[in-house]
């Protein structure tokens, strides 16, 4: 199990957060913690921490093709070797 | 810039259609929608009434697919919404340009719960490539000239626009946006540098070839490159037609229903160069083992898709029509071919079936021989739909219709609907099973409506033919709620639309069935009564590598 702390900036839009939940949950992912912030630019920050056993990559190229996403990149990464198991 | 008038919302979205070159819209009105099929009447932009709002996205999916441009469909809120969400679903999986527009409850009431309000921005999270709610009228053409932008771009997707019913009637100042231009990826001469590098040591290379090269409009440039190269391929579902059928060293479709030659050719290759395809599990089998010792080369316009199931060695995010003429290079690659041009006659088709009935198989190949240059078959979703991928051949991707990620039984006869109205001249056959032909019926009255000269081959063998298979290969043979005997007459049916047909059963009709149903006026249904005894084959059991194909009458114990 690896775990993330992803930064996303997205436009101000009413269902963007669900948008960018719901890529999250589906693409495999938990999130363990989460703070958003709207900006004076219209503009809405995302931090959150998700866990998975899938790379990381496999959710961040998902989150950046939503049309309202500015930018997302991963800011830390931490694998747990105990519990790290092969892709099956 | 065009100099701004008051007009209603509705109006503005009917104009902002036509200015998108839309001539022809699918849908189904209802309240919240009204304002709009008021501004439709008598505008230019024509509307095709369907029965049922899944058959009109369906139609407007047909119509992207067979024609290349974005497909507009119209439903009102509540159930008129929650009944295009199968087709948006299934324009999604398979990347298809749909602008579905929605009627909405006025804004004052929403989240009233009120009559007929559902939240279709909710709902359309997860099955469109993007969607909008339009709270504001003068954000109503800016809006709609993104989604029609979003919807062809890029990957292409549907795109949902739901408008409630008092940004309709208001007033708007009509002005043509400054389109906004969604940026698309560009490779890198580093990347076309480290696939050359990869061709060039390569001595088994093999195509495998998606649904993204018709829609990138890269037909001609992958037919190059292969002429160039001498590379074989393989196709998907949704890639067959990019590569013509009797090009040397190809193999047809891979996968679970693909020919054996391909499955296995693709196994052996050192180079799998997977162009605008996406490792989608029907075609890779056990994915561990697919091109086990392959090296893959991956070009996509979807970065997403690199990497996503299989890590490629080299992988270009771009535009195929500029990546493929860069990778072109004369190879050296004649044993190989000759391995592959040798598995395919090792593994070839057989149509030479004895016995009286009716083997749909052979009746398929003889339709794709029989029809002309200019057609359009659009199938349903089962053991037909395999048979055709497996033995019709396409001119061009966009002459087969089929869905092929979301696998929405139904989708044959409004997507043939749809491209009829995009291709007029072409020849349309939609082909069709007895289990999916009952799931958008009501669209008969579609093409009745407009005496649409749709073909409908209905391959009737009385079961839900697929789910039987499995049941018989893989469920000892409990047959569980796959009997459909109790089918209605088809061709009673038809003609109580007004649609003449015929029945044949035995193989010897199968001929004259054929000229029949190609050379009528207008509509016609074919209903086929087949062997039931037939099943798809071969075919990769679930969970099992690809070379481990098993043959007809194999059957699990």
């Amino acid at each position: 199990m690896s775990h993330y702390s992803v930064a996303i900036n997205v436009q101000q839009q009413p269902e963007v957060l669900e948008r960018v939940l719901r890529v999250v949950r589906h693409r495999g992912f938990k999130v363990t913690s989460l703070q958003m912030q709207l900006n004076e630019n219209n503009t809405t920050s995302i931090d959150m921490s998700v866990q998975s056993d899938r790379a990381i990559a496999l959710l961040t190229n998902q989150i950046i093709k939503l049309i309202d996403v500015l930018d997302c990149q991963v800011l830390a990464s931490q694998t747990n070797k105990t519990t790290e198991s092969a892709k099956g | 810039m065009e100099q701004g008038q008051m007009i209603r919302g509705a109006d503005a979205v009917i104009k902002t259609i036509a200015a998108h070159g839309v001539k022809t819209v699918f849908g189904y009105p209802g309240g919240a929608i009204m304002p709009i099929y008021d501004a439709l009447y008598g505008s230019s932009v024509e509307h095709l009434l369907s029965r049922h709002e899944q058959g009109a996205a369906f139609a407007a999916v047909g119509y992207a697919r067979s024609s290349g441009k974005t497909g507009v469909c119209f439903a009102t809120s509540g159930p008129g919404a929650t009944n295009l969400i199968t087709s948006l679903a299934d324009a999604l999986l398979d990347s298809v340009p749909v602008v579905a527009i929605t009627g909405q409850v006025s804004t004052a009431v929403i989240g009233t719960d009120a009559f007929q309000e559902i939240d279709v921005l909710g709902m359309s999270l997860s099955c469109t490539k993007h969607s909008f709610m339009v709270t504001n009228v003068e954000e109503l053409v800016p809006t709609l000239y993104k989604a029609f932008e979003i919807a062809a771009s890029g990957r292409p997707g549907p795109v949902l626009v739901d408008i409630p019913k008092d940004i309709q009637i208001a007033l708007v100042d009509y002005k043509t946006p400054l389109q906004a231009v969604m940026p698309e990826p560009e490779h890198t001469q580093t990347q076309i540098d480290a696939a050359n590098t990869l061709l060039a040591h390569s001595s088994r290379p093999m195509l495998y070839v998606g649904g993204g090269v018709g829609m990138a409009s890269a037909v001609e440039p992958l037919r190059q490159f292969i002429a160039a190269t001498g590379i074989p391929s393989v196709a998907t579902l949704k890639g067959l037609g990019a590569v013509s059928y009797d090009t040397p060293s190809y193999l047809g479709m891979l996968g679970m229903h693909g020919s054996k030659a391909a499955n296995l050719a693709v196994q052996q290759c050192d180079l799998l160069i997977v162009v605008g395809a996406r490792f989608d599990d029907r075609v890779t089998g056990r994915l561990a083992s697919f091109a086990e010792n392959a090296k893959v080369l991956h070009l996509d316009i979807d970065a997403a898709e690199l990497g996503k199931l299989r890590m490629p060695e080299v992988a270009i995010a771009g535009d195929l029509r500029q990546i493929l003429p860069a990778l072109s290079q004369s190879m050296q690659i004649e044993a190989w071919q000759d391995a592959v041009q040798s598995l395919k006659e090792q593994h070839p088709w057989r149509y030479d079936r004895p016995g009286e009935l009716i083997y749909a198989p052979a009746m398929l190949h003889r339709l794709a021989q029989k029809l002309p240059e200019d057609s359009v078959v659009s199938c349903d979703v089962g053991q037909h739909q395999m048979w055709v991928a497996q033995h019709m051949y396409f001119r061009r991707p966009e002459d087969h219709l089929s869905s092929a990620g979301l696998g929405t039984m139904g989708f044959g006869l409004p997507a043939a609907i749809g491209a009829k109205v995009a291709r007029p001249s072409a020849m349309v056959v939609a082909v069709s099973g007895d289990g999916s032909f009952m799931m958008n019926v009501q669209e008969l009255t579609t093409i009745k409506r407009r005496r649409l000269p749709v073909k409908i081959l209905l391959v009737d063998n009385q079961k839900l033919g697929m789910v039987k298979q499995w049941q018989q290969l893989f469920f000892e043979e409990r047959y569980s709620e796959t009997d459909l005997s109790d089918n209605p007459d088809f061709v009673k049916m038809a003609s109580a639309f007004d649609i003449p047909g015929r029945n044949i059963t035995l193989a010897s009709e199968v001929e004259a069935g054929l000229d029949e149903m190609l050379n009528s006026e207008g509509p016609f249904l074919l209903h086929v009564s087949i062997d039931d005894a037939h099943n798809v084959w071969p075919l990769v059991p679930p969970g099992a590598s690809n070379q481990d194909m098993m043959d007809e009458m194999e059957k699990q114990t």
